[in-house]
């Protein structure tokens, strides 16, 4: 199982992005506690910096994002060397694209991590690839174990992902399958709809309840 | 309360699954509806989480400042490459003004053909209208014409006990043949016919035409031609003449007409 590869410097980056995230990390816009708007705010800034060129801006912004966005490329891509291309387009998107950044739409995580998962469905896309990756999110039932012990010295993003596994893990299994092949896989509802067997609008309506429950789960656990 | 339909649908916008038209739509209600707004900003919050679910992972150390250096040799390409730099920048460019070029020109040349192919069909139409009209016109003439062709003859009696009997020829002088129509004519005494003459200026003696065959209600409607070639013919008669017929006119002129 590619996903479970061990990367040498794992727990020192994961320490360094527990230095930098020590506020933000009890939870990014679920609920918007203070702490939370704070971070909101924080990153948001950072971005409008970066929209005017602000380097510092830049790669204070990578360092806050860029574990858990690389760790989601590199689950979806399956390939480390792929997984650092997709995080390189996403954050050289992110540079160029800062200007239209709107605070009101997203936050800047949600924005961050749907412009690098853009990027990697494209390249999934491209190299026909979501077959071979529908399969692996499908089989992973044991995937967040493997991968927790990877993440295991790391308090801070141990805690933010162990919150979002127990959520996903509340919501039922069928919802949570939608979730992973529209999220990981890159799947549509209908390519879902078709791997499943299932009706469209059944699926639909797995990724909405899905959505809602893991929205008000996180809401709960935050 | 968002109904559930839009909710999908909302879903769906947010992971890019609806047509432009549809997301312009979402867009411009996003602006004027507050619970929308939140709705799509919570679900994709929702969404974007499920990225903790993949344990972060230390990326490539110096990605930020190569990306950094890379956009900053993107805003600042020498103006004046090496050569062989620019037959490689250039190639591609002029292979594509060739295809662009060749593609005008190939519009171009189609818009001409279909503007003359229009042209043709129309020009077709005008000289099918034009042959149409020409053929009506043509009709009208022969019309005419075979009007012009025909003479027509009201036989007159020449003997008083023939004059209830009433005879008129169509002649026709181009074909050189007719048609009679007899009524009231009595059957012809025993041993008698009735022959019909045609009368040549240029000929000597009438030309026969035929006896007469004279049915009970004595109504006679028959074609005839000259037994022999005339020129044409000035006046028509019947005479009665021994049964059989003769070569020349031997007996009585009952009716005669021009």
């Amino acid at each position: 199982m590619g996903a479970a590869q061990t990367l040498p410097s794992e727990v020192a980056w994961s320490r360094s992005i527990q230095a930098n995230n020590e506020d933000r990390k009890r939870g990014r816009t679920f609920g918007m506690r203070p702490a939370q708007e704070s971070d909101n705010e924080f990153e948001a800034g950072l971005i409008n910096r970066i929209a005017e060129g602000d380097d510092s801006a830049f790669t204070a912004l990578y360092k806050r994002f860029s574990g858990s966005l690389y760790g989601m490329a590199f689950r979806m891509m399956n390939d480390a060397k792929e997984a650092e291309d997709v995080l390189q387009e996403g954050f050289t998107y992110i540079w160029r694209k800062a200007g239209t950044y709107d605070p009101n739409r997203s936050s800047p995580f949600a924005w961050a991590v749907m412009i690098t998962r853009n990027k990697a469905i494209d390249r999934l896309r491209v190299r026909q690839r979501i077959e071979k990756l529908r399969e692996r999110v499908t089989a992973e039932e044991s995937f967040y174990q493997n991968k927790d012990e990877v993440s295991a010295d790391e308090p801070t993003l141990r805690e933010r992902g162990a919150i979002v596994r127990s959520a996903l893990q509340d919501i039922p299994l069928e919802q949570r399958q939608a979730l992973e092949l529209s999220f990981f896989g890159g799947l549509t509802h209908e390519q879902i709809a078709e791997r499943l067997d299932t009706p469209l609008g059944t699926i639909k309506a797995r990724i909405r309840r899905g959505l809602l429950r893991l929205r008000d789960c996180l809401k709960e656990g935050l | 309360m968002i109904h559930e339909i839009k909710q999908d649908l909302l879903v769906q916008y947010l992971l890019n699954e609806v047509d432009a038209a549809t997301a312009e739509q979402i867009r411009a209600e996003l602006e004027t509806d507050a619970e929308l707004r939140d709705f799509v900003r919570e679900t994709e919050d929702a969404f974007a989480s499920i990225a903790h679910a993949a344990p972060p992972i230390l990326p490539p150390v110096g990605l930020p400042e190569r990306i950094l250096q890379l956009e900053r040799n993107v805003s600042s390409i020498p103006s004046t490459p090496p050569r062989s730099k620019i037959i490689w920048l250039v190639l591609p460019w002029a292979i594509a003004a060739c295809l662009a070029v060749g593609c005008i020109v190939l519009g171009l040349e189609r818009t001409r053909l279909e503007k003359e192919n229009i042209q043709s069909g129309q020009e077709l139409l005008a000289l099918q209208q034009k042959v149409a009209r020409v053929e009506e016109s043509l009709a009208t003439l022969q019309k005419k014409n075979l009007l012009a062709e025909v003479t027509i003859a009201t036989l007159k009696a020449q003997v008083a006990s023939y004059e209830t009997a009433s005879a008129v020829v169509v002649w026709d002088k181009d074909q050189k043949n007719g048609v009679l129509q007899l009524d009231k004519l009595p059957p012809p005494a025993a041993g008698k016919d009735y022959q019909l003459w045609v009368i040549d200026p240029k000929i000597a003696q009438p030309v026969s035409a035929g006896i007469l065959a004279v049915p009970n209600n004595g109504l006679i409607r028959a074609s005839f031609h000259p037994v022999s070639p005339i020129e044409s013919a000035a006046a028509f008669a019947i005479s009665v003449e021994k049964a059989g017929g003769a070569a020349k006119p031997e007996g009585q002129i009952i009716l005669v007409g021009k």
